[in-house]
């Protein structure tokens, strides 16, 4: 196998480069779903994140500032979506598609404007391999988990943290409330509306985080529509983990295995075009009810009106 | 019949030229609003990367329509988005969301790539049998996620979106295995020239015939939805699906229909791109034709007339766009991020309830926007 | 069932209690209906006081006014003595007011605990602590004897329980006074008596408590005053032990004759309509309707009364086969249409004025051409070879519109742009002119002006008088009475009775509440 395959160790550190972004896209985007907002807008997010990253770097010549920069982009069109969706009730998914759009037309125009030249952003100083000492020393799987970016360090340490947010806290409570009987939440004294843009914002916060990643820590470069599909891919890791933290982690770690075996795999064992197409027919099965169905947050994709 | 009318039948007809009128216009000022902040929002970004907005639409209006060779670009760009623009407003029609315009167009796409060359012997005849086995695979691909909402309640804009990507990969495999061609460029073997939609000519460039399909296709369209017994139902069931439903309507076959019928739209706007403009499929090929197909039906308010009047609009700051990069260094896809806010603000109806009050919304919108809460 | 409690029931109100509530002159009017006109209740500390009336009568709107939920057009709520501003709930809950409503608010997929400190949530740190919510929520529970496991999700309970999460979540809030609108509609007989104990221990505690009902017969037991309210306005409050069922059947449902129409005799024939032995599940798995056998005649018209919410829709859907039953037949002019969907049962001369006009008789949104072609649009001269043929519908329609009066006449029309009244009477058009045989009508005349109903009524009679067989349902006692030949009155999904329209209030009443004059099984 391991001539097929490559080294295990290698398959595993490519499996986790895959995943770190659909990982951390895919609980931004349970956020804002889970709080009842359709967001099929992690796509641009991503993109529009991984751009404003490097051109913060490029600027500062600091890839923490290229970071912030990344964050409040993200941040600041998810609020986009936010005033959208929940305080012009506009529809969720047409929203979604305009992020999308306005992120793929906004990133290569700026790429022109900024930078002077379409396709590729020069190179930044990005979040290189930063190998934790002892733990990245064990056999096999140290170099492969513990020798990678500090984004992913980041994203191993996101993913019990939006558990215990999701589940153990106050706020966790009410924005699953707000996603399922937002009329509940209502009459229980808090903002719906409020949730809400929370729960959007975190999306655009931690899809901003994948973003980077992938402009900075991947690789060390912007180029045109880098995301290439990713924040779907994303969107369904959420949908086939069943929008829980643990699930969706779990689903952008296999569909990342996925994407990581068409590199390594020779090309006349499976076509890389059908690996390529495994995450799209997983979560379609999924929908269709296979494996137990998968409900989404009851309330999600209208807009609460009281009565 | 030269009875005299009562005042109150009177006054029903007078008010009913009104509210043609108003129906027609009505509709319109909304989009015409949206094109408009949209085109003042891209002025205001052309100034602040320091350039003259207004030299900058100059050069765009020419770009689209000052001469013949733009006016072809136009064509040109509209046409497929008329296909994807008919795709997404049929099934609007029946309260569905079709974002899997993509997938089905690429679907389209292969099929003629593949049948253009078997049979390309048959000459012009072979543009027929190939477009019509077009519309074949495209309904096919359309009725699956169709199938799923009907039969499992899976929501079609995942699993269209889901089927875009898998469509996609499904084709580009064809493309780079089995149909591969010897030569540079990756993609099926070039279609024998006789057996493509032939160029207008008249100095519009590679503009072709394919438009006029794609304005018959519009024209199937209106009759379909207002003059047929299904186009009957898919409204009715799209409008409400209770009152359908206790007409006796089928809720689960229209929804079937509405989208395999909207992936026949988007799959034979794959063909004709592959038999009027490229002859072949490359890899990589077109892209975004289908989201955008989405801003075109919305703008069009989902209706034939409107969806062909929003491609010629898409179709041309697409071209004018190109123009507007030679001539003023403005980068071209500034059109993209125009059409990205148009689409935002489109939507946004509440918008205008806020500024102009709830009747002007109730016009604005498309009386579908309730119905797509429908899960 | 009820009478065995009013020796059992814990020491509650006196003559002599504190008031704890007051509204005072509340009016309320949605449009020209006025919902609450004038309306003062009082309710002592520790009381139970039951609200009773019909359906529409008015109880739910002034409860909600009270919660937040409406503001009054005028009036005043008094709390313990001092006037309250009641703006939202959050206002209400502050003054100690909690409400279970009859559509519960609850949270499928979280547990009971989580459900009840929603809001108002114990923290430790950061982060939720669920041992104390689960703590103070068994504390709560075992203090009224609400027996429910904190840590079950809502979605694998009884309706019984959940009822007693809501109770919980008003109590979890330090409510001092609990409404409860139509709490037992839901629950079964056990369940009710459960409720009822609770009750108790609650107001032994101090609590005092509104009951909104419309089954007289469980008042008598549990409450203390009884106040009635019918069409808007306080009828009169009387002590639970002082009255019986009857007096209240009569105060609950009797009114002024307003609409009387002239309806003489018509000549019988045979069985139109039939079911036998009818099982039809609602939308939610429970039985709506349990066991109907029904006939109606040529020329007759089969009244069907009862509270909302007993089964009339359903049974309305499975005879005009939009809703498949579960058990049984429906028979059609002699033949047997149960497995026949809605459109074959058209074909065969069947109509159907739906109850909900608004989203399953019209497409709101379609001309009302198209509405009137609703059914008929893929028949000649409508419709050849799968094509349609507008201008053919808008000359029907044009003639249909002015047959039925209806306002405008126009065919272009949009239907959601006219009235009430007018488009129920374009439903009619619609189903009447086809000359059906059999004619179902589900509260034709709900939210329709004085002037339409008139005319409505005056259409149905005309086509009894041809010969053909319909069936009313409907609310309004009123109407059923004064159309039809025979009145059915339909219980928990069963027939509790059959009368002539000259029956009395009480009768009609004590059967609308399920409590039968001869003992019907």
């Amino acid at each position: 196998m391991g001539e097929i395959f490559g080294a295990p160790g290698e398959l595993l550190a490519s499996t986790i480069r895959f995943a770190t972004p659909l990982v951390l896209a895919a609980l931004g985007g349970m956020f804002s779903e889970r709080s009842g907002v359709v967001n099929i807008g992690l796509e641009g997010l991503m993109l529009i994140s991984a751009f404003a990253g490097v051109v913060g770097a490029s600027l500062s010549g600091n890839a923490f500032v290229g970071l912030g920069f990344a964050l409040a982009a993200g941040l600041a069109f998810a609020l986009i979506h936010a005033l959208m969706c929940v305080t012009f009730e506009a529809d969720q998914i047409i929203s979604g598609t305009a992020i999308n759009l306005l992120a793929l037309g906004g990133t290569a125009f700026l790429l022109v404007i900024i930078f002077g030249t379409g396709g590729t952003s020069p190179r930044v100083e990005g979040f290189e391999e930063l190998p934790i000492p002892l733990l990245s020393d064990i056999p096999v799987i140290g170099p492969a988990l513990f020798s990678q970016s500090l984004l992913v360090y980041l994203m191993y340490l996101l993913v019990p943290t939006t558990y215990f947010v999701l589940f153990r806290t106050p706020f966790g409570l009410r924005l699953r409330a707000t996603g399922e009987v937002p009329e509940a939440v209502d009459t229980a004294g808090v903002s719906v509306t409020r949730m809400r843009y929370y729960g959007v914002a975190l999306s655009g916060v931690l899809a901003g985080l994948g973003g980077v990643y992938l402009s900075m820590g991947l690789l060390s470069a912007f180029t045109e529509n880098m995301t290439g599909g990713r924040g779907f891919i994303a969107l369904a890791a959420l949908i086939f983990g069943r929008w829980n933290p643990i699930g969706a982690a779990g689903a952008a770690l296999l569909f990342g295995f996925a994407q990581a075996v068409t590199i390594q795999a020779p090309q006349d064992l499976i076509p890389q075009e059908f690996l390529q197409m495994l995450p799209y027919i997983l979560t379609i099965i999924v929908l269709a009810g296979f494996g137990g169905r998968a409900i989404a947050p009851a309330a999600i994709g209208k807009p609460y009106r009281k009565e | 019949m030269s009875e005299d009318r009562t005042p109150e039948e009177r006054r029903a007809r007078g008010s009913a030229l009104r509210r043609i009128l108003v129906n027609a216009g009505g509709p319109l000022v909304f989009p015409l609003f949206a094109i408009l902040i949209s085109f003042l929002i891209g002025a205001v970004i052309v100034l602040a990367t320091g350039h003259n907005p207004l030299a900058a639409y100059v050069a765009l209006l020419q770009g689209a329509v000052g001469s013949p060779e733009a006016i072809g670009r136009t064509l040109l760009g509209a046409t497929p988005l008329i296909f994807t623009g008919l795709a997404v407003a049929v099934a609007f029609r029946a309260g569905l969301f079709n974002i899997g315009g993509e997938g089905q167009l690429f679907i389209g796409a292969i099929t003629a790539a593949w049948l253009g060359v078997s049979l390309g012997f048959l000459g012009p005849l072979s543009v027929v049998l190939v477009l019509l086995a077009c519309v074949f695979t495209g309904f096919l691909w359309g009725a699956i996620p169709g199938f799923l909402k009907a039969r499992f309640g899976a929501h079609e804009v995942i699993t269209t979106i889901m089927l875009n990507y898998i469509g996609i990969n499904l084709a580009y495999y064809f493309a780079l295995k089995p149909l591969r061609t010897e030569g540079l460029v990756p993609g099926t073997d070039t279609i024998d020239i006789a057996a493509r939609i032939p160029f207008i000519g008249l100095g519009l460039g590679r503009a072709n015939y394919g438009l006029i399909i794609a304005l018959l296709a519009a024209v199937v369209a209106y009759l379909l939805l207002w003059r047929t017994r299904r186009g009957f139902q898919i409204r009715a069931v799209g409008l409400s699906p209770g009152a359908a439903h206790y007409a006796g309507m089928s809720i689960g076959v229209n929804t079937v229909l509405a989208l395999a019928i909207g992936g026949a739209f988007a799959a034979l706007g794959g063909g004709v791109e592959v038999l009027g403009v490229y002859g072949k499929m490359t890899v990589p090929f077109v892209t975004n034709l289908g989201y955008n197909g989405i801003g075109v039906a919305l703008l069009g308010r989902n209706h034939p007339v409107g969806v062909v009047l929003g491609a010629l609009l898409f179709g041309g700051l697409y071209s004018g766009a190109q123009e507007m990069q030679f001539a003023t260094d403005v980068p071209l896809q500034l059109a993209n991020v125009l059409l990205a806010v148009i689409l935002l603000l489109v939507t946004a109806t509440k918008l205008v309830e806020l500024v102009l009050g709830k009747r002007a919304r109730a016009l604005a919108g498309t009386h579908l926007d309730e119905g797509l809460g429908r899960q | 069932m009820a009478e065995g409690r009013t020796g059992e029931r814990k020491a509650g109100a006196t003559r002599e209690a504190p008031v704890v509530l007051e509204m005072r002159n509340v009016t309320k009017a949605f449009g020209s209906v006025r919902a609450n006109d004038d309306v003062s209740i009082t309710l002592r500390r520790g009381e139970i006081l039951g609200l009773l009336g019909e359906n529409g009568a008015g109880k739910s709107t002034l409860m909600k006014i009270l919660y937040g939920l409406y503001s009054p057009d005028s009036g005043s709520v008094f709390v313990d003595g001092e006037e309250a501003r009641i703006r939202d709930p959050k206002d209400a809950v502050s003054h100690g007011i909690g409400m279970v409503h009859q559509h519960f608010t609850l949270i499928p997929p979280l547990t009971v605990a989580e459900n009840i400190v929603l809001g108002a949530e114990p923290r430790k740190g950061t982060s939720l602590d669920l041992a104390r919510a689960i703590e103070d929520t068994e504390e709560l529970s075992e203090r009224y004897g609400l027996r429910v496991d904190p840590r079950a999700r809502v979605t694998d309970l009884s309706v019984g329980q959940q009822q007693r999460v809501e109770i919980l979540k008003a109590l979890y809030r330090d409510a001092r006074i609990l409404i409860l609108d139509e709490p037992t509609a839901v629950l079964t007989p056990q369940e009710t008596e459960d409720l009822f104990s609770v009750l108790g221990e609650l107001v032994a505690d101090g609590l005092s408590i509104i009951l909104i009902t419309h089954k007289l017969g469980e008042l008598i037991g549990v409450a203390d005053r009884i106040t009635i309210i019918r069409d808007g306005k306080v009828v009169d409050t009387v002590d639970a032990s002082g009255t019986d069922e009857g007096e209240l059947a009569r105060l609950m449902v009797g009114r002024d004759v307003l609409l009387r129409v002239e309806k003489g005799a018509s000549e019988v024939g045979g069985t139109r309509l039939s079911a036998e032995s009818l099982v039809v599940r609602s939308a939610t798995g429970s039985k709506a309707v349990d066991g109907v056998s029904l006939e109606v005649r040529a020329g007759e018209i089969l009244g069907v009364a009862g509270v909302d919410g007993n089964g009339q829709t359903e049974l309305a859907e499975a005879l005009a086969g939009v809703r498949p039953a579960e058990e049984g037949r429906v028979g059609l002019d002699g033949q047997d249409v149960t497995k026949l969907g809605a459109e074959a049962r058209q074909h065969l001369g069947l109509a159907y004025v739906p109850e909900d006009r608004g989203t399953k008789g019209l497409v709101q949104d379609f001309a009302l051409y198209e509405n009137n072609a609703l059914k008929t649009y893929d028949e000649p001269p409508f419709s050849r070879w799968g094509w349609i043929f507008p201008r053919a519908m808008r000359r029907a329609a044009a003639t249909a519109l002015r047959d039925y009066d209806v306002r405008p006449p126009d065919p272009e029309a949009r239907a959601g742009s006219l009235s009430g009244g007018n488009q129920q009477k374009a439903i009619l058009a619609r189903e009447l002119t086809g000359d059906p045989g059999v004619i179902i009508a589900a509260q034709p005349t709900r939210g329709v002006d004085v002037g339409a109903i008139e005319f409505i009524h005056g259409r149905l009679l005309e086509q009894r008088d041809q010969g053909k067989a319909i069936l009313l349902i409907s609310l309004e006692l009123e109407e059923v009475r004064s159309l039809s030949d025979r009145i059915i009155v339909l219980y928990a999904g069963r027939i509790v009775g059959e009368v002539g329209p000259e029956a009395t209030d009480e009768e009609l009443g004590l059967l609308m509440a399920g409590r039968g004059t001869e003992q019907t099984a």
